[in-house]
Order: C-alpha cells, then structure tokens, then sequence
C-alpha cells in the first residue's frame, strides 16, 4: 500500500496545529486505536517543535506521512541553524522516545531530519 | 506609628532574602545545584503575587489552575530576566511579564472556546461509543470502528475527535480526584535523573496540577499506555490525551524560557 501524504509549510509556530491534525487523519487511516491515535499526534506535535526550534527565519517545514496496517510513520525536515540533531537526553527526545515506537534524528547538509512511527501494539493490554 | 508599618520588620526580611536570592542567581554558574534552589525559594516566595494576579481573570472560563500554571511560566521568565544590578524591585519587574503570560493564554486559547452545537452533539455521541467500545474490546477503539458503529464517516469522528482536543472546548472535571497512584510520581522521580535541564523540569513539573503531573509522569516516564492511565486515573482515555497535549505545551514552553535564560 502506497498512502503517502506530504505536506509543505513555512516553519511557523501556527502550523503545528495543521501538522496535528492531519496526523490524526493519517492514524485513521493506519487503524491506529484512538490511544494510539492521541500518542503518534503528541509525538508529531514533539518532532515539528523540535524542528521549528532550530529552523532558521523563511524555512519551510516537510511532513511525509506514510500509514500502512497497524502502523504510521513521518518524517519531519526542515533546514537547521542546529550542527546536530537534538541530545537523546533532553526531554523532548524522552517524550519522542515514550510516544514512538522508533524515533531517530539527523542533521545532513544543514537539515534537521526526524523520523517517527507509531505502531499498534501487538498485545492486546 | 502608621498602619503600613505594622509587620513591616517581617517585610524587610523578606526583601532581604529576595535581593540575596537574585544576587546569587546572578552570580552562580547555570549548573550550579544553589542556583536552582535559589531558583526554586524564589518561586514559592512569589507564587502568592502569581495569585493574586491571577484572580483578576478568574471568572473568564479558564481553570484557575491553568492560570495559575501560566502565571508561574510568566514569574520564571521574570526570575532568568531580571537584572539585580539595576536597583528595581523585583516583584515590579515580574508583575507586567506574569500578567503578559496570563493574557497571552487568554489570546491563544480563546478560538477554541466556541464549538457549534452540531459537534458538540457528535462529540459526545462518538466520546460515549469510545468508551463502549473500550469496554467492549478491551482496548481503545479505532475511528473506523466508532464511526462503523455509529453508521457515520470516518471523517465525522475526526472532526469530534478534533473539536474535543481543542483547548477548553469542554468543562475540565474536578482536577483533584485523589488517585491510587503513589504520591512520590512527579517532581522528584529518579527517571528525571539521566535529562538535560532536570532541574527547570522538575520546578515546571511541580507547577502543573497534580493530576496532571501524575498523568505526564506515568506516561512518557513509566511507559504505561493512555488507557492504562485512564484507568488508572479514573478519567477517559480522551481526556488523558488532552491533558498530557496540554501539559507537554506548558514543559515544552517552559524548558524553551529555561534555555534561553
């Protein structure tokens, strides 16, 4: 299944709303429980803020959201004044790390890259 | 002897012990443990100001702990800015930033506050088949399970879904609901041990709500599902997701002041 949805915007606090919401949309369509749901928009909310944080001024921000059963992924660029991608010890990586199931960061060229997928959970807890 | 200086002996101490915490802020190293619990003194000292500032926007639909949450954002900017050299009072200083704080919530949050009634009825209708189902299941729903059930679009349960994370789209229950859960979660949990700005988290922690901070603590430190919460809590599994979106805001917005002071 070949779903994706990219979106293009400038890196602006306000757009992390529109991000949030067509995270929700892109669960839905994973089959993603509502908790789920809740979780991979929280995480999405985390990894744009985390881009915004370092975007310098006119960047714009790439969401690629990519759902398949059971499972979403994005990835989140923008361009980064950052020289690496944000400490695996700070809170926002703690909050990512709780959310995702995979979670990593990168800076190449002068762009901060995170990439998230949030899967169901196999047990039935 | 005039009324004003009745108490005035205890006044003067306090005064002195402001000007000595913020001098020593000044000249303590960030990483410097003192200058957290300078920090941290400082805070409680001006918590009863963040109040009383406070108060003048109570009857405006906010929750008053929210208010109070932001008013404290507002005082710890007023603490990393203020510059103890210039001779001005401090509690001067930090009433324009903590009303700035609370008034810029009010800005933020206020398109939020007017759901059109056709929502607000799906919103309840798909809230209750959530929690059915849940029952049912065993486990959270998805949303083309709740709008199967209900024999509406998926798009419809979005939509609601949507409207109900929209910030105080709908009365917040009591926020004090005593939970089983130990009271040692939140501000000195060991699992804040291994984070960067640790300290600005735990006094950020310590200011949410405690329900909230028990919600925060159990799922992004303990790792326990937002169902497990909702049950653990007592709250639904919606209400769980808006309050830990809300109080991920507030840290978020809180550590971003820390670092930058």
């Amino acid at each position: 299944m070949n779903d994706i949805v990219t979106v293009t915007f400038a890196a602006d606090t306000r757009n992390v709303a529109l991000a949030r919401t067509l995270t929700a949309a892109m669960a839905a369509r994973a089959d993603l429980t509502l908790d789920r749901l809740e979780d991979a928009r929280l995480a999405v909310d985390e990894a744009v803020s985390e881009v915004l944080a370092s975007a310098p001024p006119g960047a714009e921000v790439t969401a690629a959201f990519t759902p398949s059963e059971g499972r979403l992924t994005v990835v989140v660029s923008a361009a980064t004044q950052a020289p690496a991608p944000p400490s695996e010890t700070s809170f926002g990586w703690t909050v990512l790390t709780a959310l995702a199931d995979v979670a990593d960061a990168s800076v190449i060229d002068g762009r901060l890259t995170i990439h998230v997928e949030v899967a169901q959970e196999t047990v039935g807890a | 002897m005039t009324p004003s200086s009745s108490g005035g002996g205890q006044r003067d101490v306090m005064r002195q012990r402001e000007r000595e915490l913020l001098d020593e802020l000044g000249r303590l190293d960030r990483g410097d443990p003192r200058r957290d619990a300078a920090r941290e003194e400082l805070i409680t000292m001006h918590l009863p100001l963040v109040k009383h500032l406070a108060r003048r926007y109570r009857d405006r639909g906010e929750p008053w702990d929210d208010l109070v949450q932001v008013g404290t954002i507002g005082l710890i900017k007023a603490i990393d800015g203020f510059d103890a050299s210039t001779g001005a009072a401090f509690s001067s200083y930090a009433t324009p930033t903590i009303l700035g704080e609370i008034k810029r919530h009010f800005r933020d949050h206020a398109w939020a506050v007017h759901v059109p009634r056709r929502l607000q009825e799906l919103q309840s209708k798909v809230m209750a088949e959530a929690d059915s189902l849940t029952a049912r299941l065993g486990r959270a729903p998805t949303v083309r399970e709740i709008a199967e059930s209900l024999g509406v679009g998926e798009d419809e349960v979005l939509e609601a879904i949507e409207a109900r994370q929209a910030y105080a789209a709908a009365p917040l229950e009591a926020e004090d609901a005593p939970t089983s859960v130990v009271a040692t979660l939140g501000a000195e949990d060991p699992a804040l041990a291994e984070i960067d700005d640790r300290e600005t988290l735990r006094i950020l922690l310590a200011s949410l709500p405690e329900r909230e901070r028990t919600i925060v603590t159990l799922r992004f430190f303990r790792g326990m599902s937002q169902t497990q919460i909702a049950e653990e809590v007592g709250v639904s599994q919606m209400h769980v997701s808006r309050l830990l979106a809300r109080s991920l805001a507030t840290l978020r917005e809180g550590l971003a002041q820390g670092a930058g002071a």
